[in-house]
């Protein structure tokens, strides 16, 4: 973005000296500042460690002033373009991979410096260095990377006379209806299995069947989908089940899980933070992680975030070296990065591997360390950065739902998904 | 051209000149602009792309759902009319015979003048299906309790009763109005002629209160046809957009996915809509309404 020359003119420092005004350090050495202008979905607690860093920063390398600018999650990617649309772009990005190849297509962002593409190939797992990379490039580097698995409730699951997490989805089915509770209306108190109808829950979850499955929802080209498989009708098949069988309805919500709401959901390990913040010390006791139930081989879905730089940035190289910083072990014995300490505060998981190690401690107890196994597992895939992904992920969960709600048989839906999404994708340029 | 702006002839068009410049900018000059880009596959970064009127066939032939969204808009706005229309006319006849009708009037307004965030909130609670206000009245009658915002059977009904409860207020105001008009002879000349209260509303206020009525359902309608914020908070368009209306899926055709040459494509099928029905509804109602009154 820019660089701001503060120079005052030297009649200007004389009239400013003879009236007493103090300039203080500028006005003895007019050194242009430049700005580095940040752009996250972070809330302010959550990006405090990074803050603090930026300040660090600056004091490391005068000249450098570093401005943070929160855009909501929901409107992130329609923000970025309008601002540069309006030739007003910030200069770093932290960007969900899926965002990436609009971005791309629009020529948003710079392709890293090789200095910048070697430190990301040395230091990160294979799988967010993926989610990173598109049409042959590296577009950032790597910071957060979530993974799903089976969030099981242990203490519904021993009222239920149940000892061990599902296996396959017959297994899920039948674990689901031991658990499940109904009010004398009919309703569900507590729903042997949840799904979300907010965000992406929904496509998330049948994702991440999918892969478990050993079916990926998308071609390698991204250009088609494998909705028309049977192993997807089979999942939506289990899926409608559920419904039918009445262990889980639209109204049950993962949301419920700490309340004792629910038996069992497919979450993402961030959800450890708010998990451990309700449950408090009935956190290890209650909360139980499995890999998604299957009839495949196993698996799971990732998906990944990473740092960027515009491509129409004013300050690219500085905005690079600055992300390197941030991203790089700090102290002598490689502690966390700044990126690293900033998700280990939001109990996230990275994957910068100096930042895993570093982060030892405090993903050792058995909720992180079955998401860091199924992260570190072969069946674990990163969520492929299809073109306008966003809505193709509304168009198959409102396809998902009819098949749901007994509108649509589950073949029936996935094909009609199927011809809608493959519209999309044919899109791309 | 000063003098000829101070003139007589001239004067009349500088007073107007702020509303015109203000409709200008404002009304015509995005409806045109809207127009323009509705032939084009613009998404507000790069350049538009002309492509005829491949957004028009496209949502009219191709789209998997926006003709169900149509039908949304319709049944919606359908039912929020029947609904909420004799509702707000009974409630208005009550309170023209009541004796506080400043409180009356007061409590009936109320849903308008609060934010529609939190009406949308309050709702939710109360037609939650497990422990919302609703559903524990009918369990203690021995009543089932459906899944009124999230079964894709009754979350249109949930949602036309709330837009109903929203929109009573306004139209109680207007039926109240109308109401004062009607002198009081006609009554008494009915009342001389022995008519019961029943009798008196039917055969002598529906008839006089024509004009108004056909006000109140002709925007009403309009209303219900371009509404969809209370949506997008209540259900989110939801269950398997059960409760999408077209001005949602435009919305978030425009906002979300930034394709804002089909929304505005969208936007000009609403707004057909929208002018046909009004159209025909105004010519269906006004013989004997608008005319003659």
């Amino acid at each position: 973005m820019k660089t701001v020359g503060v120079r005052i003119p030297a009649g200007l420092r004389v009239v400013a000296a003879l009236a007493g005004i103090a300039f203080g350090a500028a006005s003895a050495s007019p050194q242009p500042i430049t700005t580095i202008r940040v752009a996250t979905h972070y809330n302010a607690e959550q990006f405090a460690p990074m803050r603090a860093c930026f300040r660090e920063y600056e004091a490391q390398h005068p000249g450098i002033r570093i401005v943070h600018s929160q855009i909501s999650y929901q409107d992130y990617l329609q923000t970025v373009l309008i601002a540069r649309a309006g030739k007003s772009p910030v200069d770093i990005y932290s960007l969900y991979s899926i965002w990436a190849p609009q971005l791309i297509g629009t020529g948003a962002l710079d392709v890293p410096p090789a200095d910048i593409a070697r430190f990301v190939r040395a230091g990160y797992a294979p799988a967010t260095i993926d989610a990173a990379t598109m049409k042959g490039h590296l577009w950032g580097i790597p910071t957060e990377v979530s993974v799903y698995q089976l969030v099981y409730n242990k203490v519904l699951f021993a009222a239920a006379g149940i000892h061990a997490p599902p296996r396959t989805l017959d297994d899920l089915a039948r674990t689901a209806a031991a658990i499940t509770r109904k009010n004398r209306q009919g309703n569900i108190l507590v729903g042997g299995f949840a799904f979300d109808l907010s965000g992406a829950n929904v496509t998330h979850t049948f994702y991440s069947e999918m892969y478990a499955a050993g079916v990926a929802p998308y071609t390698a080209d991204m250009r088609h989908t494998n909705l028309r498989k049977p192993a997807a009708a089979m999942i939506l098949g289990k899926q409608v089940d559920l419904f039918r069988r009445g262990v889980t309805s639209n109204s049950v919500l993962a949301g419920d899980f700490a309340g004792g709401g629910i038996g069992m959901a497919v979450m993402a390990n961030w959800m450890k933070d708010t998990l451990r913040t309700s449950l408090g010390s009935r956190f290890e006791a209650t909360v139980g992680v499995a890999p998604i139930p299957s009839d495949g081989r196993g698996g799971t879905m990732i998906y990944s975030f990473f740092w960027g730089v515009d491509a129409a940035s004013r300050v690219k190289r500085p905005a690079w070296d600055l992300l390197r910083w941030l991203n790089s072990p700090r102290g002598k014995d490689g502690g966390l990065s700044c990126t690293g300490a900033m998700l280990d505060g939001m109990g996230d998981l990275t994957g910068n591997r100096s930042d895993l190690a570093a982060m030892r401690a405090s993903i050792a107890d058995p909720f992180s360390q079955q998401y860091v196994a199924a992260l570190r597992a072969p069946g674990a895939v990163s969520q492929p950065n299809i073109w306008h992904a966003s809505e193709a992920d509304r168009v198959l969960k409102y396809y998902i739902e009819l098949a749901w709600s007994g509108r649509m048989s589950p073949a029936a839906a996935l094909a009609a998904a199927d011809t809608d999404i493959t519209a999309i994708l044919s899109e791309q340029p | 051209m000063i003098a000829w702006l101070t003139s007589k002839r001239g004067a009349p068009y500088l007073f107007m000149a702020p509303v015109f410049v203000f409709a200008v900018f404002l009304f015509v000059g995005p409806l045109l602009f809207a127009a323009t880009i509705s032939f084009t596959d613009w998404e507000g970064v790069t350049a538009p792309r002309w492509v005829g009127l491949h957004n028009y066939t496209y949502l009219l032939i191709h789209d998997g759902f926006f003709l169900t969204s149509v039908w949304n808009t319709l049944v919606f706005a359908a039912g929020s009319v029947i609904v909420g229309v004799p509702l707000a006319l009974i409630a208005a006849a009550l309170i023209s015979q009541s004796r506080y009708q400043s409180v009356w009037r007061t409590i009936y307004w109320l849903p308008m003048i609060t934010n529609i965030v939190a009406v949308a909130y309050i709702w939710r609670y109360i037609l939650n299906d497990t422990s919302g206000l609703l559903n524990r009245t009918l369990d203690v009658f021995g009543l089932g309790g459906p899944d009124w915002l999230t079964s894709t059977s009754t979350a249109m009904l949930s949602v036309i009763m709330v837009a109903s409860w929203m929109s009573i207020g306004q139209n109680v105001l207007v039926f109240l109005s109308g109401l004062a008009e009607i002198d009081e002879s006609y009554y008494e000349a009915a009342r001389l002629d022995g008519a019961n209260p029943l009798q008196l509303f039917w055969h002598v206020t529906i008839p006089l209160l024509r004009p108004t009525i056909v006000f109140v359902l002709i925007t009403s309608l309009i209303n219900a046809l371009s509404a969809f914020v209370l949506m997008l908070i209540l259900t989110e368009g939801g269950p398997a957009r059960s409760t999408t209306v077209t001005g949602l899926y435009l919305y978030d055709m425009a906002f979300t996915d930034l394709r804002l040459g089909r929304a505005s494509a969208a936007a000009y099928i609403l707004f057909a809509l929208i002018f046909v029905i009004s159209l025909v509804q105004l010519r269906l109602l006004r013989r004997g309404s608008v005319e003659g009154a």
